[in-house]
């Protein structure tokens, strides 16, 4: 999550409006996981490729690397899917043990199959909005389709103090360790205990101060803040427009073959 | 002293005591600070400056005595809270307790907001604060990223946006290398030049000696002594109970004196005009 932190600053779509990236996303996401179309899959993962890594200049060993993590939860998914138990083998694959066969079918291939196409291009659209997009675009654009004001406050203030409480437990643990904090499992399962509560305490501290700063500055209980957003651009949304309708298309084609 | 009437900060017989604290942070604090002065705070660490300074701007109300800002007294309905601390800011001294949003120009702007300006004066306010306090060149940076340094300069910029008459530094200095220090106090130079009234906590006396025009000693939650800083430091024994010593461009100086390497006559204000006495 940091790393992304760090990436989407430096990303050169960074300035791109929010709401457009936010759309195209949304729009893409909805396409792909609705339409279970291999080539609109395809597509979709690759324009996003190009988009993070040539336009917006996100190193691509990181984002091969970022695209490996749904793995875990992709190879257990689909080989429930794929893989049966049964006596009777099915058409595609068949391993006898004892009576029974671990085995597959033909549909169930081509269905796990599906699963992978979809859940990457899926990743990789969320990827391209979290690649390049602040988080503080992001709640902007929360704010524009009226999520409620006090849960994009809580997200504000969380995102803001995330990095200060990292901060804090790193700061914290380092002076453990220079004191032998994590000589061996007692001492380190105590330091870790130790450095829970007093996060725990200093966090309480910094919300109380944080609240008299807050009130010093005239806070009323709302937050109000400027956004620092960007034009849209009509060049962009019609790029988006028509990519989203190509993307429309090849799912529709290609379910009906 | 000065002789001006122009009281913009009164505090009389002020006494605080946090909850479930038998100690009292405050007692029977008085002190009056004149319109534009640069004063600076100092004592040890509980001695009760912070405590003082929370009561400036309503955060805290005291348990007796009162505030008097602009020779009105503090009110503490919304509207007068609202009131002060328009015109009392405090600069904290940790930023990340004041710094709220990751973007830079969206804290910068809550302040100026909550005062009810419309967004196109907000902006504009934004950005010339942005320009005159050098954010600039990190205005794009989510304030993790930023240095101790550049987050003090926000947390200056958080306030100045607000146009206080009365700007409180909480220990500006305290955890920034010597060219940010530096930095900090160019800027609060620059305000009173603005004719803002700058109150400031600080253990550094050779800086007090050479930017205040009045220092408060303060021990106990009192103030023990008020006055300019060439009064405040030929007085030994007063300096002592404060836990601080004499600045070194004095001591330098009337060493330099008694033995007859230099003739008496002004006493520098700096170490720089020490040195130009020197030469």
């Amino acid at each position: 999550m940091i790393v992304i932190d760090k990436l989407c600053y430096c990303s050169r779509l960074r300035y791109v409006n929010a709401s457009e990236k936010f759309l195209y996303t949304a729009a893409t996401l909805a396409i792909c996981v609705a339409g279970r179309s291999f080539a609109a899959a395809a597509a979709a993962f690759a324009v996003n490729g190009i988009l993070t890594v040539r336009k917006g200049g996100i190193p691509l060993s990181r984002y091969i690397r970022l695209l490996m993590m749904p793995l875990a939860f992709l190879i257990p998914g689909s080989a429930a899917v794929i893989v049966n138990v049964s006596k009777m083998p099915l058409d595609a694959f068949a391993f006898p043990v004892g009576d029974w066969y671990i085995t597959g079918s033909r549909d169930s291939i081509r269905e796990g199959a599906l699963l992978w196409a979809v859940a990457f291009s899926a990743v990789s659209c969320l990827y391209f909005l979290s690649l390049n997009t602040t988080m503080t675009d992001i709640l902007e654009v929360l704010r524009k389709l009226h999520v409620p004001a006090l849960l994009i406050e809580l997200m504000m203030l969380i995102y803001r103090f995330i990095f200060v409480l990292l901060e804090t437990a790193s700061a914290i643990e380092i002076s453990q360790k220079s004191r032998l904090g994590d000589r061996n499992f007692r001492t380190k399962a105590r330091a870790f205990g130790s450095l829970g509560s007093c996060l725990f305490i200093r966090a309480f501290r910094r919300a109380n101060a944080l609240y008299d700063a807050m009130e010093s500055r005239c806070y009323d209980g709302t937050i109000r803040v400027l956004s620092g957003e960007r034009p849209v651009k009509r060049k962009e949304i019609c790029y988006i427009a028509v990519f989203e309708i190509i993307l429309l298309a090849v799912t529709i084609g290609s379910r009906a073959i | 002293m000065s002789h001006t009437e122009d009281w913009v900060i009164e505090a009389e017989n002020l006494s605080y005591s946090y909850e479930g604290n038998d100690r009292k942070a405050l007692d029977g604090l008085s002190v009056r600070i004149g319109r534009g002065r640069k004063v600076a705070f100092m004592g040890g660490n509980g001695s009760g400056k912070s405590t003082f300074f929370l009561c400036l701007n309503g955060i805290l109300r005291p348990d007796e005595g009162r505030v008097l800002v602009d020779g009105e007294p503090v009110s503490y309905t919304r509207k007068g809270l609202l009131d002060v601390r328009k015109r009392v800011g405090i600069v904290f001294q940790e930023p990340d307790n004041q710094l709220f949003s990751a973007s830079v120009f969206q804290e910068i702007s809550f302040g100026i907001l909550n005062l009810g300006a419309d967004e196109e004066t907000a902006r504009r306010e934004v950005e010339r604060v942005i320009r005159e306090l050098y954010i600039t060149p990190f205005k794009d940076r989510p304030a993790h990223a930023l240095s101790g340094g550049q987050k003090k300069q926000v947390a200056i910029a958080d306030i100045l946006v607000m146009h206080p008459q009365v700007m409180i530094l909480d220990e500006p200095a305290s955890a920034l290398d010597a060219v940010h220090t530096k930095k900090v106090h160019e800027l609060v130079n620059r305000l009173t030049e603005q004719g803002i009234t700058v109150l400031m906590s600080l253990h550094d006396i050779d800086y007090a000696w050479s930017w205040a025009d009045e220092i408060v000693l303060m021990h106990e939650g009192k103030v023990i002594r008020q006055g300019t800083p060439r009064e405040i430091c030929e007085d030994e024994n007063v300096l002592k109970k404060a836990g601080l010593e004499r600045p070194a461009v004095l001591r330098i100086y009337e060493k330099l004196i008694n033995k007859g390497m230099l003739s008496g006559s002004e006493i520098p204000g700096s170490m720089d005009e020490l040195a130009e006495m020197l030469s």
